[in-house]
């Protein structure tokens, strides 16, 4: 079935104005999506340019981080992405119980994300003493990047809790979920970036 | 059963999981049309490349692991 025979708001009416401007929405949310991509980028760039130009990796005095703690956290955020694509495959199919059930285990999940950066933060911090204001290079790229990074998450948590309260609230219907599809089109970007982060700092 | 092993135990079925929901998730998306199924494919494959560096790591493939964990 085609967009345009689903496009419909609450009352069973056709949404003009969501048809006309849908692509627009989503060309744009696109572009919000590549500016931030080359903001990150940009970040990633400069942390691989420092660490090959310096006198080996990581800096006297800094032990290797440790892989363990990442990749469970990792797969917990990644974990988040694959409910949240089901999510909206759910919504589109109508299993509306399905959707929500899934959009609360990826906000779970995004939340226990946060709380495993924070762990680690606090081990990294009181435990081995690595700061982002005493620990050259390494701490200032390694605390500004996955701190954005968690920024991120953050306010995706809170997008996709303000995506429960308006569905809860039938904002979206079969065919009008623009902010469904914007929402997992985030999430699954905060997803790629961490595959990037994880690797830079973990895995080379 | 010390900390690590339950986290790489954790990793290691989690990546599984995570690659094979992406990678499937991907293969009935394939013929899909339209620019944002596009990227949802392209971030898909990636999730799946994510699950398995995950695997990779608990399983100490790649990354560092210090002595005992």
């Amino acid at each position: 079935m085609s967009v345009a025979a689903l496009a419909h708001d609450a009352h069973g009416e056709v949404d003009q104005l969501y048809l006309e401007t849908r692509e627009l929405r989503l060309q744009g949310f696109l572009l919000f999506l590549v500016s931030d991509c080359v903001l990150f980028s940009s970040f990633i760039f400069a942390y691989l340019y420092m660490r090959n130009s310096g006198q080996g990796w990581p800096p006297p005095g800094i032990q290797r981080l440790d892989v363990a703690f990442a990749a469970w956290n990792s797969v917990v955020l990644f974990g988040s992405g694959a409910t949240m694509h089901y999510a909206l495959e759910n919504f589109k199919h109508g299993n509306f119980m399905r959707y929500m059930l899934l959009l609360l285990a990826t906000i779970v999940l995004g939340a226990g994300f946060l709380g495993g950066q924070a762990y680690e933060y606090n081990h990294l911090i009181f435990g081995e003493h690595v700061t982002w204001w005493g620990s050259g290079i390494f701490g200032a790229s390694f605390f500004t990047l996955t701190g954005m990074h968690g920024l991120h998450v953050f306010i995706g948590v809170c997008y996709l809790t303000v995506l429960v309260l308006q569905s809860a609230g039938g904002v979206y219907t079969r065919g009008k979920f623009f902010g469904i599809t914007a929402g997992t089109l985030y999430w699954h970007f905060v997803d790629v970036i961490w595959v990037v982060l994880f690797s830079i700092f973990y895995l080379l | 059963m010390n900390p690590g092993t339950i986290e790489r135990l954790g990793a290691t079925i989690g990546g599984i999981i995570v690659a094979v929901v992406a990678f499937y998730a991907l293969y009935k998306d394939w013929k899909s049309i339209g620019v944002e199924n596009q990227v949802f494919k392209l971030m898909l494959a990636l999730l799946g490349l994510g699950g398995i560096l995950a695997l990779l790591a608990a399983l100490n493939v790649v990354g560092f692991a210090p002595k005992g964990s």
